[in-house]
């Protein structure tokens, strides 16, 4: 028995918010379905006619998918790292926490300074003799995925560590006392169990890379925006809702479209190991 | 071997620093920009900052909005928490979902649904509705710290005190509030530091006198790169790494990696 019964009413204040962003998403749908005087598909059929959005829509996919695999290459490491540091694990976190909560402008900022024609990189490069013009290493797909994967990995970092975090010892020291070798007790024990934050860590990268706008404004080039700032763009050109409507639900989709499948993965990973008792 | 391993850990820790190590750098050199050779050290960048009425008059913008959302966002979060945790009403888990909800929607998406949310509901273009979209978006990052220290509470210290005749409210005001303070203060910091640096969804919410800092940064970025940017980012990224610390002495940095916070 719970000592304090709270009332409903306390729920008012989250529900008002809830209620204004169910409101928002389904104006946001309603208004995509606008078509001149009446309602039809005609917002999507126009978008899928235009090649020039096509191209960014795969274009979306391919970034974002390539800022996941990224992430995960780097973050994986980071976070098995920090599992299995036997010292101080808050510093090691510190190193990982701070640079994520500063700033995705400021942090952007940082990579303009790095990779830009007048940059770090390209000076130091001159400098050395290596190379005799500045090289070309942002306003174009580079400059963006190194930006997304540096600000999403921590994502993916951390909802690694929380599994690894949670792993029961014995399991890898069984492994080790049957004397199976660190690399195999890690693809046998280690990585299978981990696999479910690493699917949740793909699974936000992935989500937030196609609905990021800060890192591949100012590290993409004009020529190749994704859909999130082509939304931008046109909805700062022309304000015409019922368009930009139409391709916030594309965006929408095609997050979903990789969320969803990796999200039933998920489960299933979840219950084999349950089944497992593990 | 080890040496090897040891040189690529390294490389990897480094990664994500390091842009901002370079930003601090840059903003103490004459040309802005960090490069080889080095330019000369220069507090100019600074001294730009600190006398430009119109991003000290963003800066304090922002601050406020963080204040207002952070309070707003908190507040809901520990209200409904309480009820979520400690009544088992219909719908209860689906309430839960939808604080969380979005979370899982891109960014720009949300921008756009903000936007048309507060042209319906009349206040586009306004702090107002800037408040109203951050509170939306703060809303699960407060909700799951307060959450998660509801849960550890023990619950035999609250009918203590009852038993000992103290009425709900009091109990409420000395017991349970006082042994949630960790949670609150990082539901609050986090809402702070979301809010303070959004800026993918507010974009789509701004009018020409209505910005947030964020938002004038990316701009500026955009249009000019002046290097007056590197010194108003070692400021954010001084002010964000105080908040960080503060956050690690009253709370701990184990809730970032606690299983309830990513699941």
């Amino acid at each position: 028995m719970k000592s304090t019964k709270p009332s409903l009413a306390l729920l008012a204040v989250a529900a008002i918010l809830i209620a204004a962003f169910l409101t928002g998403m389904a104006y946001l749908v309603i208004e995509s379905l606008r078509a001149g005087d009446g309602w039809g598909w005609d917002n999507f059929v126009y978008f899928f006619n235009r090649r020039d959005y096509v191209a960014v829509l795969i274009r979306t996919i391919l970034v974002s998918v390539l800022a996941t695999l990224f992430a995960g290459l780097i973050g994986y490491p980071i976070a098995y790292v920090i599992a299995n540091y036997k010292r101080n694990r808050n510093l090691l976190m510190m190193l990982v926490i701070m640079p994520w909560l500063v700033s995705v402008v400021v942090r952007t900022y940082g990579w303009v300074v790095i990779l830009g024609p007048k940059g770090t990189l390209n000076s130091l490069l001159i400098s050395w003799g290596i190379i005799d013009t500045p090289l070309r290493l942002i306003f174009n797909m580079t400059g963006v995925v190194i930006g997304l994967v540096h600000v999403f990995c921590p994502f993916f970092i951390v909802s690694v560590l929380a599994v690894l975090l949670h792993q029961d010892k014995s399991l890898k020291e069984a492994s080790q006392t049957l004397s199976a070798g660190p690399i195999k007790t890690f693809f046998n024990i280690t990585w299978p169990l981990s696999l479910p934050g690493v699917i949740t860590g793909s699974i936000l990268v992935y989500l937030l890379s196609t609905g990021a706008i800060v890192t591949p404004l100012l590290l993409g080039g004009v020529r190749d925006g994704m859909l999130a700032t082509q939304i931008y763009q046109d909805v700062l050109q022309v304000f015409d809702y019922p368009k930009a409507a139409s391709m916030a639900i594309v965006l929408l989709l095609t997050a979903f479209l990789l969320v969803i499948p990796l999200q039933l993965l998920e489960r299933r990973v979840a219950a084999r190991m349950s089944g497992r008792g593990a | 071997m080890r040496v090897l391993r040891s040189i690529f850990t390294i490389i990897l820790f480094a990664f994500l620093p390091l842009p901002i190590i370079i930003v601090v750098v840059s903003s103490v050199s004459a040309t802005g920009y960090f490069t080889i050779p080095l330019s000369p050290f220069s507090w100019r960048w600074y001294v730009e900052f600190f006398t430009d009425h119109e991003w000290i008059r963003l800066l304090l913008v922002s601050g406020a909005i963080a204040i207002l959302v952070a309070f707003i966002s908190t507040t809901a979060a520990l209200m409904a928490a309480l009820v979520i945790d400690r009544r088992k009403f219909i719908g209860n888990s689906l309430f839960e979902t939808l604080i969380m909800l979005p979370l899982v929607f891109p960014n720009a998406a949300l921008g756009v649904a903000f936007l048309g949310l507060l042209g319906l509901l009349g206040v586009s273009g306004t702090y107002i509705g800037i408040v109203l979209a951050h509170c939306i978006i703060t809303l699960p990052f407060a909700y799951r710290p307060i959450l998660n220290s509801l849960r550890k509470l023990d619950p035999a210290i609250e009918e203590a005190s009852m038993s000992l005749g103290a009425k709900p409210s009091t109990v409420l005001r000395t017991v349970t509030l006082p042994m949630l303070k960790p949670g609150l203060i990082s539901a609050f910091l986090f809402c702070f530091i979301v809010s303070f640096d959004e800026a993918t969804i507010t974009v789509f919410l701004i009018a020409p006198d209505v910005t947030t800092l964020p938002v004038r940064i990316l701009t500026e970025i955009q249009e000019s790169a002046s290097p007056v940017i590197a010194a108003i980012a070692t400021f954010l990224i001084i002010f964000t790494l105080s908040l960080v610390l503060l956050l690690e002495r009253t709370t701990g940095l184990e809730l970032f990696a606690e299983r309830e916070s990513t699941a």
